[in-house]
């Protein structure tokens, strides 16, 4: 049986766009224009991957809300936001609402297609059985890179796709300056200003503190990129 | 995107300028110009004094007139009334003045040979008799032959009287002449209170004691031959004249008694005529020898009902005798006018006093012109009274005294067809000018008050209106700064007030409102369009994804190559519309987030950063401070620095240098990064850190001009300042960064 994925957005042209590079991937693609249409089918049937527009024509925060639909009928469901909103409150809203990745638009669909493939194995990976095979200890951190979860001192980080990736990389050579242009590639998503890694090393950092209010070992080296502190005991 | 740049660039440019070209006219300030105005009603005094002037002018003329009917009525009422004017009837009377007005007190007696500076002193001042006047001499009057100063003194006992006589030929008494008028000599007149007249006649056959004798009226014949003793005298010959000394004892005169001297002049001692008399009693009435006057009881009578108030009323005859006089001009009171000297008690008064004395002195108060109201008159009088009797025709004349004013009208009196005598009014004027003074004085003082008060109204009108204009002029400055930011958005003080300045702020207060709404409108336009613009560029690129994936022939294809280079330059535009607005928002969140770093290492990896990122140009880092502490958000400083270079790049010359500088100047630092582009066009020059502002006149590259908008934005967060200038030499441009220190270290 092929994978289903729903994907919602009210643009007919990116919607069509979506369906024809899923489908030519093989998978199954169910796409809804609008949130009580989409709303309908998920009571019916889940998909196994959902991706949403957050604006759906005149419904501001549409996507929002059918995320919380979906998460109340499965809590391990992988949703992707893919939207035109870039702001801290949004990407922190789809956090809340514990999305799994959060793409801006104009999305590269070659990007979008690895990141489904990834979070269906993730999910298929959380769906089986957690195991720690796999996992790479740094330090405190432990990296698995299987069911993509990160542990800081035992305790799991809640990262989105991107922010795994990157911190994936940055630990992959402790110690070692990670350039920008370096991370912009780990972010899979085309061309990615500074400015926009930097958001990403500020969210990761935050998601770090929260669980630790020491936690230090991003470092940022200006003009350059970010480092990974190794532990040194 | 250059159609969003341009205008902008071109209608701040064109509104920075424009009012800085203005020139402004030089003129007074609002208040000022109502002071001014105040000024002007000043002219309503100047106004009201000349009105006071013709009312004056009317009122004297009414006067006149006044006086002129009644003159003719007792004119009338005299006419035909012979028995009136008969020379034979009548009460002689002396007129003249109470002795007692002319006499200085002494209390020794003075010896009648005791030497002319004695009784000089003795007498006090001399009044000097010129002869002068018409009735004082004759006609053919000549100074050089008489002049007469003359000085009374009384003691207990007696009256002294004493001349210094200026006469060219004295002529003493020949004994072989019987007669006594031949000769120099001093005539008496003594009118008692009971109206007996007693003349005394002195005279001297050589200097010594003068021989008196009693005389009749005509004054040549003896009443008693006998030399009397009772009024002693002498004569002393004096260098060109002669001087006499005389005694009349007080029991002679009795109480109320009036006293007349006149000096007979006789200079021809071959025929002996008298050649001109001085009298000390100028009067009109005794210009005929011994009759002084002839009052008629009956006349009197008549005329008694006549009484005009501070009017003098005489009637005359043909012979310039007054037959009957009633009234005085001067009112026997002079307080009349007010001019009683009170003892000034309280301060008050005293200024009332100060201010009575000044107006006084501004408007000529007619109550000093009475001092200068001569008590006779007798020469111009004569002149009216021998019109008036050879013409027969009524007369007026308006008389000015220094400052009094005389009306005196003259009206004939008929009787069988002849002039038989002259009615003459006298009448001041000043009671008019008195009654004029005072409503000058009170319009002054209501005029005064209006002026003050309504200067002080305007002042304080003006004040308030000045102040307000000045606030509104204050808080519409404040309301942008001097970039032409807009600070606030409305105007509070003032606005609520319901005239036309409130309505002035209020229009105000909207205009900067909407402003605000459309300067905030312009804020969130790149965000706006940003957002608009992402779904159809994502539709393009997803499209042409799918036509590469399934057409993957076309992968290398030139035209879909560059419809990716088109998409990602778009996706730039995008990124760099949405950097300024997200950044905003994010600062308004890190707020919190501030921590103290090393701004010169910052710099130093940056720097190092950009030279490898960037190997076409020089980047080099000066910093003059080793360790530069300050309080802030790294990322955003760096981001700041990450403009900076951008903009040096992008400006400046291929391979050109780039030069970092960083030293401190007091409690700030000041970042300095320099390029050798060309130089700053001098319109954007004020707004080049504004959203949307950009020099860049290159359509290849893309600029917005949100780069140094961003700098401006994480500046002022750092609360420093931005500045751009030229470097000196016409080559480069050096945009400044101040920031401030942390002084904690």
């Amino acid at each position: 049986m092929a994978t289903v994925i729903a994907i919602v957005e009210d643009d007919t042209d990116q919607r069509e766009n979506y369906r024809d590079v899923l489908t030519a991937h093989g998978y199954e693609v169910r796409a809804f224009p609008d949130r009580p249409s989409a709303e309908a089918a998920f009571d019916r049937e889940l998909p196994d991957l959902a991706l949403l527009d957050i604006m759906l024509g005149e419904d501001m925060d549409g996507g929002f809300d059918l995320c919380m639909q979906l998460r109340n009928l499965s809590p391990t469901l992988p949703i992707i936001f893919l939207t035109a909103r870039d702001s801290d409150a949004d990407r922190i809203s789809s956090q809340r609402m514990t999305a799994w990745d959060y793409i801006t638009k104009p999305v590269s669909l070659e990007f979008l297609v690895a990141r489904v493939h990834a979070l269906l194995r993730i999910s298929e990976q959380l769906q089986t059985a957690p195991t720690s095979e796999n996992s790479v200890a740094v330090g405190s951190l432990e990296v698995n890179e299987k069911s993509m979860l990160i542990h800081w001192k035992g305790e799991p980080v809640n990262l989105t796709l991107t922010e795994f990736w990157i911190i994936e990389s940055l630990t992959r050579n402790p110690g070692h300056v990670r350039t920008y242009d370096a991370l912009s590639d780990v972010t899979r998503q085309g061309l990615v200003e500074r400015n926009t890694i930097n958001g990403y090393i500020r969210r990761v950092r935050n998601k770090f503190r929260a669980l630790d209010p020491n936690f230090d070992r991003i470092q940022t080296v200006h003009g350059t990129g970010y480092k990974w502190e190794p532990d040194y005991e | 995107m250059n159609s969003l740049v341009g205008p902008r660039s071109a209608s701040s440019s064109r509104g920075r300028t424009g009012p800085g070209n203005l020139r402004i006219r030089k003129g007074l300030k609002i208040r000022t110009k109502l002071l001014l105005l105040v000024g002007l009603l000043l002219v309503i005094p100047w106004m009201g004094y000349e009105s006071v002037r013709e009312m004056e002018k009317f009122l004297l003329e009414g006067q006149e007139q006044a006086l002129e009917l009644t003159t003719q009525g007792i004119s009338s009422i005299l006419g035909n009334r012979t028995d009136l004017f008969d020379p034979e009837v009548g009460v002689p009377e002396l007129i003249g003045r109470p002795l007692t007005s002319l006499l200085s007190e002494i209390t020794e007696p003075l010896a009648i040979d005791a030497p002319p500076e004695v009784w000089t002193s003795a007498v006090g001042p001399l009044t000097y008799f010129s002869g002068s006047g018409l009735f004082e001499c004759g006609p053919g009057y000549r100074p050089d032959s008489l002049i007469v100063r003359h000085g009374l003194a009384l003691n207990q006992d007696a009256v002294f009287a004493f001349f210094e006589i200026d006469d060219d030929v004295v002529v003493y008494r020949d004994p072989a002449l019987l007669s006594l008028d031949t000769n120099d000599q001093i005539r008496i007149t003594i009118q008692r209170n009971d109206g007996e007249i007693l003349r005394y006649l002195l005279t001297a056959q050589e200097p010594g004691r003068f021989s008196v004798y009693l005389m009749r009226a005509n004054w040549r014949d003896v009443v008693d031959g006998q030399a009397l003793r009772d009024i002693s005298g002498s004569i002393e010959p004096l260098a060109g004249g002669y001087a006499a000394k005389l005694r009349i004892p007080r029991d002679l005169l009795g109480v109320g008694a009036r006293l007349k001297f006149e000096i007979v002049d006789v200079d021809n001692p071959d025929d002996r005529a008298v050649a001109q008399i001085i009298s000390t009693e100028p009067d009109p009435g005794s210009y005929e020898f011994g009759s002084v006057r002839l009052v008629t009881p009956e006349l009197a009578k008549l005329i008694q009902p006549l009484y005009i108030s501070e009017a003098n009323i005489t009637v005359w005859d043909q012979s310039y005798r007054v037959r009957a006089q009633i009234g005085a001009i001067i009112p026997p009171a002079r307080e009349a006018f007010g001019l009683e000297q009170d003892q000034a008690v309280s301060i008050f008064q005293a200024l009332q006093e100060k201010i009575i004395q000044f107006f006084d002195w501004i408007l000529r108060s007619p109550t000093r012109g009475l001092a200068d109201m001569p008590d006779e008159s007798s020469t111009e009088d004569q002149r009216i009274l021998a019109r008036v009797l050879s013409e027969g025709e009524p007369s007026t004349e308006r008389r000015r005294y220094g400052e009094a004013k005389l009306i005196v009208t003259a009206s004939p009196i008929w009787a069988q067809g002849e002039v038989e005598g002259v009615v003459l009014v006298k009448q001041s004027a000043n009671k008019l000018l008195a009654l004029q003074y005072n409503t000058l004085q009170r319009f002054t003082i209501l005029f005064l008050a209006v002026f003050l008060f309504l200067a002080f109204a305007i002042l304080i009108f003006s004040t308030r209106l000045t102040y307000r204009v000045g606030r509104l002029q204050r808080e519409t400055e404040q309301a942008t700064s001097s970039e032409g930011r807009l600070l606030k958005d409305r105007i509070r003080a003032g606005a609520r007030s319901s005239d036309e300045l409130g309505s002035l702020t209020r229009s105000i207060s909207s205009m900067l409102h909407n402003l605000g709404q459309y300067t905030r409108y312009l804020e969130r336009l790149p965000d706006t369009l940003a957002h608009e613009l992402h779904n159809p560029l994502n539709v393009v690129n997803s499209s042409l994804e799918n036509l590469q994936y399934h057409h993957a022939e076309l992968s290398e294809d030139k035209h879909l190559q560059r419809a990716r280079n088109g998409i990602g330059r778009l996706r730039s535009i995008i990124t760099s519309l949405t950097e300024a607005a997200s950044l905003k928002e994010a600062l308004s969140q890190e707020q919190e987030q501030l921590e103290r770093f090393d701004l010169c290492s910052l710099l130093q990896n940056c720097v190092d950063g950009y030279q490898a990122a960037n190997p076409g140009h020089r980047i080099v880092a000066t910093l003059v401070p080793t360790v530069a502490w300050m309080h802030g958000v790294p990322d955003r400083v760096a981001q700041l620095l990450d403009k900076l270079i951008d903009n040096a790049i992008a400006f400046g010359t291929p391979n050109g240098l780039i030069v970092v500088n960083l030293r401190i100047i007091d409690n700030e630092f000041e970042i300095k990064v320099s390029n050798d582009g060309p130089a700053l066009p001098s319109e954007i020059a004020d707004s080049l850190f504004d959203p949307m502002v950009s020099s860049a006149r290159d359509a290849r590259k893309t600029h917005l001009g949100l780069g140094l908008y961003i700098v401006r934005l994480v500046a002022e967060f750092h609360k420093g300042t931005v500045s751009a200038r030229n470097r000196p030499g016409g080559s480069g441009v050096e945009i400044l960064v101040s920031l401030p220190r942390d002084l904690n270290a």
